[in-house]
């Protein structure tokens, strides 16, 4: 049951998202179950773009435009900052990109799981550098088109989630839009754990991915039943939980919806189910299930 | 109370006397016994706080500038490369005007590599909008430390004190360690009107219209105006409680002087021998130590310059294409003085070579016999280098 | 630019505070989203109208009174639909489409059930105009009358010949399926909205036809409640029974013994109430019908459970005779039967097979071919080929007497009696009220097979609010990919043994867990169920939904038009439309 009054939305209107944002609707959904007492932050990426420009701002919480690849360690400053003075009841919550996530932020991401600093971070994904207008990243999927990748990105997109298992943090999950109450639950679990917690965020891009402006939580739905972006949960880096039971798509159905794979031929199609299935199977042998 | 400690420990010393709850940090020679001490305390539980163990420096800086948003006092140490790494956040903290205070031990930049004194590291972020202290042995950066806060926290700007790498971070030296009674009553807790505030949820570093940026710019430009009165305001209060003080700069001799040399950081120390060994020897020559580095004292200099004829600027430094960088804004400063002084350029013990008395001597000798000041500047070498 | 710092903290660093709202990107966009509700394809097949997205998505909510509200604006006898219903709604269900449909009919019954142990009552609209209608015959739609009629807040006597009120609900299905407890609570309910209902008067008895003519209107509804006749030798042999003659008596309680083995003549409800009904005073059973099991018009379910509990079928004969044996038993002579061509009924005309005979031995034999409605009562002027005339209002050829149910020209079903009972009582209202019922019927259709609203009507005629004429949801306006594939929900059962042992319902309905999983089945086609994918979908969180209020509002200043909520809603509830 939703009542607004209940649960505020924290990501104003009039905000200057793209129409139809993946990535507006994922930074609401999150805001949304933070609550107020929550201080936020912001990297140079499409967050900065849609946050509004001074002296408006379309955050409902206190927010900080930090600098592009120090999302985490920003998020951890003011974590510890409100630990030192006793605060306990504001969470800290860290929005980046794929580009501020898997390429420029990595490290200092890196950095501040090891230390496990108490901070929620976000990467809000929509695969690519699309704020300074559609540049690969390496989160960009296999073959698809960008700006500078125009015959198609040759390289797999990087898995992020095992490189943040590899830390043993104690929660990483993946979330995507067309699923708001898995993603809703994961925030509000992530909010009731210390440490850091990772949430990997697939939010759909009509811009950058070449697609109307109505179907992204659609591609969203599609994107978790092809198994390209299943969705799960990793704690303390070993024990995974496979949150939903993928209807397992054929992936052409995911890629026939975007002009950014338009270009592709039937081999390259058939290398990205090959992908998925087997990604689908090392998830579910870290799962503990067979086959 | 005295104690026998190196250069790094009495700036650890500082940051514990200033109970700094939230140090981050990131290992490099010869800062590192800075952050392995106050790690020491942190488990200890002397110091009350938390440290953070940063991946780099850059993200240390982040988090302290993230962190003093939230209205507390923060601390990081650094040198060289890792003072490099973090420029991109210098501009960032003094750009969200918090009182951030970084020690940071002079160490040459690589190419190629080494581990010894030079300023070029801390110099080469004099754009960067932080108030800078070049100190000349342990003592003083302690103290420069806790005046540093006391400055920063009152104008909002970030505060870098440097010591030179191993002549004063690893030498050990008599230390008066000030009462922490003291301390408090001298730093007041830090109140920050910009941080972040729940019951009024704003957007920090929006991004502004170009009028905007540059009226906040003018604006941060007036407090560090300010500091350069304010740091000798600070230096009479310390002198009271703590019975010690520096100036922001420090005249010695040059009433008279025929020439005055003008150094900063350890190299002060042995130009205070060399030229008691000169004025013994008949030869009239002054020295003046510049302490506050940014802002730069302009008119301080000048009044400590006042009728002098001959000025011969040492620099630990050199800025390729330029020259030594004290000089640099020494001529600068001194252009619209009446006495137009000559000002000689001198670089000596670049990438850690020794300074001894009698390079100074050279220098003051050398420079009694030009007749006027060239660009590029004279090096100073052992003998038969 | 103008400084203005409104916050000493600007002093320091610039810092937005003001809000986004102030941007009105809705200007951006040049369509925007429209709520527009539309009808059920299910609830289109329903005679009765029956709200079926909206009883779901409450019962889903775990809502069970309003639930039940729901259902009974419509239809008061949930409790039996939900029980004898034929439902032609599932066949109609979009969800068979995608994997199998809702089991509509079994959560009608589940909800009257969950809220069997409280009485959730409805009451009847004020009327200034009241008036005094009279209704013959308390089946299905005579009740349905009354109750709509007294819901329009008119003063109503039902006139019962029998003993008690229920028509067929009381004495023709039998106790397994219907549970007479149902149909009391139900008719109770009936009786609370101050309806009066006057048993053992005997129209054309005790009350002749001209004394009805003192009220101000009259609906006769007093069904088809009589056997027809195979019209064969033997007919009148004692073993021979009329199955709806048999169904009563074993309603009544009579004890009855139909011997060792029993023929059932037909392929009707009727046909198969009596073989079970058979089957349960512990005799062998076949039914004989003269088409194949395809061409049987009684519900499936029956037909299955009837195989199931043991009934054995003989398919493609037809009776021609009936002699008595020497040891007391019955011979019966059958004709084979083949296939031909469709009849009027559009299935193939059964055709005797040239010498083919074939005879079976019984002891007793049981008519189940058909009803008739017995009019000795009634003037013959209001009558047509042994059925009451109707117009397309349910006006009869005398003023103010209108008719339905089973005695007028419509498929003998409880739900079309029910629908029936609906609509006379809103034609009688109008008539009472001096209006025409053809300039309203059409204002209240759900969807364009004859059902009717009562909640469009009163909404219309006491508010003169009348709802706009829905289109029917196609399936390509449903948007799939939000449902989970899963099957249909089957109810509890007796087991066969248990179950031909007495008369104990044999469907045990749902468990509440299954109750809830059938519900959440539902697309809920055509009408916002509240599952927030637009609210949670909006890029720009300009929707606001409150279930409670049953509200939905886009902030149009902020709404960029992006189509994300049209696209999202799985129900095809949001259309988006340009702008100029």
């Amino acid at each position: 049951m939703v009542l607004t009054e209940e649960r505020p939305n924290l990501l104003r209107p009039g905000h200057a998202a793209c129409a139809g944002c993946g990535l507006a609707t994922g930074m609401k959904l999150v805001l949304q179950a933070m609550g107020p007492r929550t201080i936020a932050v912001i990297v140079p990426s499409c967050e900065g773009a849609i946050g509004g420009v001074y002296p408006y701002t379309a955050y409902g919480v206190p927010t900080i435009h930090s600098a592009f690849e120090i999302a985490a360690p920003t998020a951890a400053g003011i974590a510890n900052g409100l630990k030192v003075q006793g605060i306990t009841d504001i969470q800290v919550l860290a929005f980046a990109g794929d580009g501020g996530t898997f390429d420029i932020g990595l490290q200092a991401l890196s950095g501040v799981a090891k230390n496990n600093d108490d901070i929620i971070y976000v990467c809000l994904d929509n695969e690519g550098y699309m704020n300074t207008g559609i540049q690969v990243s390496s989160s960009t999927p296999s073959f698809a088109w960008t700006g500078t990748t125009p015959k198609g990105n040759p390289r797999r997109k990087k898995n992020i989630m095992e490189i943040m298992a590899a830390h043993y943090n104690p929660y990483s999950a993946t979330a995507t839009i067309g699923f708001p109450r898995d993603l809703q639950q994961k925030i509000t679990k992530a909010k009731g754990i210390r440490g850091t917690k990772f949430i990997h965020m697939l939010v759909p891009c009509p811009t950058g991915w070449r697609t109307p402006s109505d179907i992204s939580p659609e591609l969203s739905v599609l994107a978790v039943e092809t198994n390209i972006f299943p969705l799960y949960e990793v704690e303390d880096g070993k024990r995974y939980t496979i949150n939903h039971q993928p209807r397992r798509l054929p992936v052409r159905e995911y890629l026939s919806r975007q002009g950014r794979f338009r270009h592709l031929k039937e081999e390259e199609i058939e290398q990205i189910q090959r992908d998925a299935d087997e990604e689908w199977k090392k998830l579910r042998y870290r799962a503990g299930l067979s086959g | 109370m005295k104690e026998f400690m190196t250069g790094n420990h009495a700036i650890a010393h500082a940051v514990k006397l200033c109970r700094t709850p939230l140090i981050a940090a990131y290992p490099i020679t010869p800062q590192t016994p800075i952050y392995e001490k106050l790690s020491e305390w942190e488990a200890s539980g002397q110091l009350k706080g938390i440290m953070m163990r940063t991946e780099s420096e850059h993200s240390a800086m982040a988090s302290c500038i993230a962190a003093s948003l939230t209205g507390v006092r923060t601390f990081t140490a650094s040198s060289s490369q890792g003072i490099a790494l973090m420029h991109e956040m210098l501009h960032f903290a003094s750009g969200c005007r918090v009182p951030v205070v970084m020690a940071n031990v002079n160490r040459l930049l690589a190419a190629p590599w080494g581990f010894w004194a030079d300023q070029l590291d801390s110099l080469s972020q004099r754009d960067t909008g932080w108030i800078q202290f070049y100190c000349e042995n342990g003592q003083e950066a302690l103290d420069s430390v806790i005046q540093a806060y006391r400055i920063a926290e009152q104008v909002y700007l970030p505060a870098m004190v440097s010591i030179e790498a191993f002549f004063v971070s690893h030498f050990m030296e008599v230390v008066d360690l000030p009462e922490q009674e003291q301390v408090d009553r001298f730093l007041p807790p830090m109140d920050l009107p910009h941080k972040f505030d729940m019951d009024k949820p704003g957007f920090l570093v929006p991004v502004v219209p170009s009028e905007l940026y540059r009226k906040y710019k003018h604006m941060a430009q007036v407090s560090m105006d300010s500091v350069k009165g304010l740091a000798l305001q600070v230096d009479q209060e310390f002198r009271n409680e703590f019975g010690r003080g520096y100036g922001i700069v420090e005249p010695l001799m040059v009433e008279d002087a025929e020439v005055v040399v003008v150094t900063a950081g350890s190299i002060t120390g042995t130009a205070r021998v060399a030229i008691k060994e000169l004025r013994e020897r008949g030869y009239r020559i002054g020295l003046l130590k510049v302490r506050l580095f940014r802002p730069f004292p302009g008119e301080a200099i000048r009044e400590a310059l006042r009728g002098r004829k001959r000025i011969a600027v040492i620099d630990r430094n050199f800025s390729l294409g330029g020259g030594g960088i004290f000089c640099q804004e020494l001529r600068a400063a001194l252009v619209h003085s009446p006495d137009r002084p000559l000002v000689f350029s001198y670089i000596a013990g670049i990438g850690g070579t020794d300074v001894r008395p009698e390079m100074i001597e050279r220098v003051c000798l050398d420079v009694m016999e030009r007749t006027e000041p060239m660009d590029t500047p004279i090096w100073i070498m052992e003998e038969g280098s | 630019m103008k400084m203005d710092f409104r916050h000493s903290s600007e002093l320091v660093i610039p810092i937005s505070y003001g809000s986004t709202e102030v941007i009105e990107t809705g200007r951006w966009g040049f369509q925007k989203p429209e709520t527009v509700l539309m009808t059920a394809p299910c609830q289109e097949a329903c005679p009765a109208g029956n709200p079926i997205p909206q009883f779901l998505y409450l019962a889903a909510e775990g809502r069970y009174d309003e639930a039940l509200r729901a259902l009974l604006r419509e239809n008061p006898f949930p409790g039996v639909c939900g029980r004898v219903c034929f439902h032609p709604c599932e066949a109609r269900c979009h969800r068979a489409r995608y994997d199998e449909s809702v089991s509509i009919c079994a959560m009608e019954r589940y909800v009257f059930d969950a809220t069997s142990d409280r009485s959730v009552d409805i009451r009847p609209h004020r009327n200034h105009h009241s008036k005094q209608v009279a209704v013959v015959g308390s089946g299905p739609a005579g009740l349905s009358c009354a109750y709509f009629l007294g819901l329009l807040g008119h003063q109503v006597t039902v006139f019962e010949a029998r003993t008690e009120p229920g028509g067929v609900m009381r004495w023709g299905i039998p106790e397994y399926r219907l549970p007479k407890s149902v149909l009391k609570r139900e008719v109770r309910r009936i009786v609370n909205l101050g309806i009066e209902i006057k048993t053992g008067v005997k129209v054309g008895g005790d009350l002749s036809f001209d004394q009805l003519m003192d009220f101000d209107a009259v609906f006769l509804s007093p069904g088809a409640g009589s056997s027809l006749p195979l019209k064969i030798d033997g007919e009148a042999l004692k073993a021979v029974w009329r199955g709806k003659e048999l169904l009563e008596r074993i309603n009544s309680g009579g004890r009855i013994r139909l011997g060792r083995e029993v023929i059932v003549i037909g392929g009707g409800n009727t046909a198969m109430d009596v073989a079970r009904s058979a089957l349960r005073l512990g005799s062998r059973v076949t039914v004989a019908y003269r088409r194949s099991r395809d061409e049987m018009p009684a519900i499936q379910e029956e037909i299955r459970e009837a195989e199931e509990e043991g009934v054995r079928f003989e398919f493609l004969i037809q009776p021609v005779r009936v002699s008595l044996l020497k040891n007391g038993r019955l011979a019966v002579k059958f004709q084979r039967m083949k296939l031909g061509k469709p009849d009027q009924s559009k299935r193939p005309k059964p055709i005797p097979v040239e010498g083919g005979f074939v005879k079976l031995e019984a002891d007793a034999l049981v008519e189940a071919v058909g009803e008739a409605v017995e009019w000795s009562w009634i003037p013959q002027r209001l009558m047509s080929r042994g059925l009451i005339d109707v117009g397309p209002s349910l006006l009869t050829a005398q003023d103010k007497v209108f008719a339905g149910g089973d005695a007028i020209d419509q498929p003998r079903t409880v739900v079309t009696a029910i629908a029936s009972g609906k609509k006379a009582a809103i034609s009688i209202d109008l008539y009472l009220r001096g209006l025409s019922s053809d300039d309203f019927l059409s204002r209240i259709e759900v969807g364009n097979q004859g059902s009717l609203s009562m909640e469009a009507y009163i909404a219309g005629i006491e508010q003169g609010r009348w709802p706009e004429v829905k289109d029917v949801v196609p399936y390509e306006r449903i948007n799939t990919l939000y449902f989970e594939p899963s099957g249909r929900i089957r109810e509890r059962k007796l087991s066969r043994d248990k179950a031909v042992k007495g008369f104990s319902e044999v469907n045990r309905g749902f468990s509440p867990n299954q109750a809830h999983a059938s519900a959440s089945r539902c697309f809920t086609c055509g009408t916002c169920n509240y599952c927030s994918n637009c609210y949670f979908f909006c890029p720009e969180g300009v929707i606001s939904l409150d279930p409670l209020l049953q509200s939905r509002a886009v902030d149009l200043e902020h709404c960029k038009g992006c189509g994300t909520c049209a696209r999202a809603c799985p129900r095809g509830v949001v259309e988006m439309r340009e702008v100029s």
